[in-house]
């Protein structure tokens, strides 16, 4: 480290509390342990009122002995990291970072190879996901009768671009290279349900009906 | 808790024991449970059922089994009654309860749920009459209707794991490779290697540790045979597996399924739990000395991890990205063992090499590909679905004979087969027989068995940019040929579909294929320009339509087409106007409609909406929307319409 970027991460450290990734993952497992009070990965509650710090904490051991528990379920080995990953990722609906952290941790793989994995695979998301998945297939079948429209309709609809989440955190909004239901095209799924062509006015009802 | 099965005696004895416990002549009602089928509720079909055998009191006589895909998707849900075979289509809840009092109380035929023949007006009652699965043959996908996938009884009961019990109890390793050998068995997947060379080169290679595998990374655009097999039928490609694993020297396998499959997921692993329960999986099996295990291993959603390298370092939980094979993976695969893969389809294909010999294999197909084909039929064509017929079949046959025509009586264009990597074959080439040589002599390829038919509304080089987006998108990136190509690609194409493309576009995709077919490291990159040289090969006017007139003929590219309401067809009848979800039209009770061109999205929802006994709304393209009329007042004839 240089000396300037030394001066810069103590200055951080005094003014906004900013700590290294191994410091957080120490202070993760002392707090689990019980052996500190002292807040988890100060850079994960930056920004949050103190009053709030304790409830980020409680988040941030609750998803860090989830992780725990999913470890325990695959085996800690590192050619199973996949396999986990999907399950933390079906347990939120996305990736949080202080779960990646306490995987890399737990499981002795570099948080860059947990991040090459994360991106790679499109199962993953780093964002936090709306509560309603939208997906349109975008399979050569689901092309050739449409998708493309429907798609845009769907877009249009949510006022969000595929890959994107709605502000309410109501809907998340994708397009995907085929869903394996080709007869049907072109298809909509909506939080696991298929359907098969519908028109506008059909998909603004489907729509409306999610909360 | 099972018996063990120990011999090839202890497997007839249990089948035997099994089909005792069936009664031939007892109605069975099997519901298919394919995904196109559960888009339209065959869950809930199967629920109305059970609760109204009961209810009209006829659950003793009458069995209800879910099944996996019947293969018949567009007329979802399918149920077949039999021993009669009764086919009824397009069954909704709302139909059960005459099922069952007309047809299983009363054995009455309910004429309006069966097949009627679109041109003749003919009716079929019987499932094996009906065209689309008259003209098949169905020797790996039709067992998927007599099985639940859930129970190994099943699958026993219509000769499951005999095969697997011949070949441990009665042959040598030797011996199954020989005759998958000279079964000439071909890799389903798409490349069509000789499964048996693929086997003896990890067979030969030295290492005392082995694995085989089951490709169910099924991502081929537009194909969903795998899918279907591995849901409807799991057993069967387990047993392939087991009989693979046993010629090799494997003790361990591998099925990698695809993230988007979950029920293929939750099958496979009900179906190996089964199977060790049994015993055809485990220590010793059959007494034979033989062990074997199986795991799942889901995928996480990469297209590029279909290839055998990229799926084998997805399985040692590394990012599936393929690797150069100076040295085969069947040399060093996962974790530097040799490592056998072969697709769903291939492994499902063993068993019945090995009960009906390969003598009777060979008697099928042509005369490099033997045996059958799975092919998803969907696309621009009537009957939608999987269907299974024997190598060299014609296109013709199959989306004529089976597929029943084009769609709403449009004209044929193309067919595109062998997704990404294959290509579009035009009209003139639909008497060619489809096995794993013909097709590739015009360009494309059979492929994985994605058979996606495209009619006159099917602009071909939205196609080529739609492939070409894809596969840009699933590049893994390693290699700059496929990575910096396809999106050279991409901008080429995209351009063009704007109506911006120039006259020395066309050649320059093609010096573009040159480079990335040759200097890519896997097949997604090799085989990349598929789409794009053939559709510039047979379909060049397309392209030189968008450049030079800036035109789309199919009228499909949003920036060169123009909605436009032909005011003398426009009854001001207001369902465009409310829906449209920019407000684009303009009019009123009495005005005629006019979509105003800046604010249009080109949506095509007033298309859509327009009743057809107008038929107002049109598409334009290469010519300029016409000024709105000067007198916008209907006027409409007395006793005509509303």
């Amino acid at each position: 480290m240089t000396e300037a970027q030394e001066e810069l991460l103590s200055e951080l450290r005094e003014t906004h509390g900013y700590k290294t990734q191994t410091e957080v993952v120490m202070d993760a497992l002392e707090s689990l342990a019980g052996r500190s009070s002292a807040s988890f990965g100060s850079k994960l509650s930056h920004g949050v009122e103190p009053h709030e710090r304790e409830e980020v904490m409680r988040k941030v051991i609750a998803t860090a002995s989830k992780v725990d528990e999913i470890i325990d379920k695959h085996g800690k080995n590192d050619s199973q990291l996949i396999q986990i990953l999907l399950e933390i990722q079906r347990e939120y609906n996305w990736l949080p970072k202080e779960a990646l952290l306490w995987l890399s941790e737990r499981l002795g793989v570099s948080i860059n190879r947990i991040y090459q994995i994360a991106t790679f695979y499109k199962a993953f998301s780093l964002v936090p996901r709306g509560r309603h998945l939208v997906r349109v297939c975008m399979g050569t079948a689901c092309h050739v009768r449409g998708s493309m429209t429907l798609s845009d309709r769907a877009s249009q609809l949510l006022n969000i671009d595929p890959g994107e989440t709605t502000k309410d955190m109501r809907f998340s909004f994708e397009t995907v290279n085929c869903l394996g239901c080709c007869a049907l095209g072109p298809v909509i799924v909506i939080d696991g349900e298929y359907h098969s062509k519908p028109s506008t006015p059909e998909l603004e009802k489907l729509l409306n009906e999610c909360a | 808790m099972a018996k063990r099965i120990g011999s090839l005696d202890d497997m007839e004895q249990l089948r035997k024991r099994i089909v005792s416990g069936i009664d031939p002549n007892k109605t069975m009602v099997t519901i298919c449970g394919g995904t196109g089928c559960q888009a339209y509720g065959s869950d809930k079909v199967f629920q109305a059922f059970t609760e109204e055998v009961k209810r009209q009191g006829v659950d003793v006589e009458v069995g209800v089994k879910a099944t996996g895909c019947h293969g018949f998707c567009e007329r979802g849900v399918v149920i077949v009654i039999l021993p009669e075979e009764i086919c009824y289509l397009r069954v909704r809840v709302e139909d059960v309860p005459e099922i069952v009092s007309e047809t299983l109380v009363q054995h009455k035929v309910i004429e309006r749920l069966t097949y009627e023949d679109p041109q003749t007006g003919e009716k079929s009652v019987k499932e094996s009459d009906i065209p689309f699965y008259k003209h098949q043959s169905r020797i790996v996908f039709g067992k998927n209707r007599f099985i639940d996938p859930k129970s190994i009884d099943d699958y026993i009961a219509i000769g499951g794991y005999e095969a697997l019990a011949k070949a441990l109890c009665q042959m040598t390793p030797e011996q199954v490779m020989d005759e998958v050998k000279k079964a000439n068995i071909r890799g389903r997947g798409g490349g069509g290697f000789p499964a048996a060379v693929k086997w003896q080169t990890t067979r030969s290679s030295p290492s005392d540790v082995k694995y085989v595998i089951v490709n169910c990374d099924e991502g081929d655009p537009g194909a969903y045979m795998d899918r279907s097999l591995m849901e409807g039928n799991p057993h069967s490609v387990l047993e392939g597996l087991t009989i693979g694993a046993y010629a090799i020297g494997a003790h361990k396998g591998f099925v990698y399924v695809r993230q988007e499959y979950p029920l293929a997921t939750e099958n496979t692993i009900c179906a190996i739990e089964k199977a060790e329960e049994y015993g055809f999986l485990g220590k010793n099996i059959m007494n034979s000395g033989f062990d074997f295990t199986v795991e799942v291993e889901r995928g996480a959603g990469a297209f590029v991890s279909g290839e055998s390298s990229a799926l084998m370092s997805a399985i040692e939980g590394r990012v599936g990205e393929p690797r150069p094979k100076y040295i085969r993976t069947s040399v060093s695969g996962i974790w530097g063992k040799p490592s056998n893969l072969n697709n769903v389809e291939t492994w499902a294909n063993v068993p019945l090499v090995i009960s009906k010999g390969a003598d009777w294999y060979t008697s099928i197909g042509t005369e490099g590909s033997k045996g059958t084909k799975i092919f998803s039929l969907v696309g621009k064509v009537n009957n939608t679905g999987l269907v299974e017929v024997p190598m060299g079949t014609t296109l013709r046959e199959i989306i004529y004979d089976i597929g029943g025509g084009i769609l709403n009586g449009k004209k044929f264009k193309a067919v595109q087969t062998g997704g990404p990597s294959g290509g579009c074959i035009p009209e003139q080439f639909l008497d060619k027989p489809v096995d794993f040589d013909e097709l590739s002599k015009v360009g494309a390829m059979m492929g994985s068995g994605g058979m996606i038919v495209m009619d006159e509304d099917n602009c071909m080089v939205d196609v080529a940019r739609y492939f070409v987006n894809f596969l840009s998108d699933e590049s893994c990136g390693k290699c700059v040929p496929c990575r910096e190509g396809l999106r050279h690609y991409h901008k080429i194409l995209e351009r063009i579909v704007s109506g911006e493309g120039r006259e020395s576009d066309i050649e320059l995709l093609q010096d573009l294929s040159d480079v990335i077919k040759d200097a890519s490291l896997c097949a997604l990159g090799q085989t990349a320009p598929n789409p794009v040289l053939t559709t510039i090969q047979y379909f060049r006017d397309e392209y030189e339509a968008h450049i030079k007139e800036r035109r789309c003929p199919a009228k499909v590219c949003k920036d060169l087409i123009s909605f436009y309401i032909e005011p003398d067809k426009c009854k001001a009848c207001m369902i465009c106007l409310r829906n449209c979800p920019v407000g684009a039209i303009s009019g009123d009770k009495g005005l005629i409609h006019v979509i105003d061109q800046g604010k249009c999205t080109k949506c095509g929802t007033c298309l859509d909406l327009c009743p057809t006994r107008f038929n107002a709304v049109t598409k334009l393209s290469g010519e300029p929307v016409p000024p709105p009329p000067l007198k916008r007042e209907v006027t409409r004839e007395k006793g005509s319409e509303q």
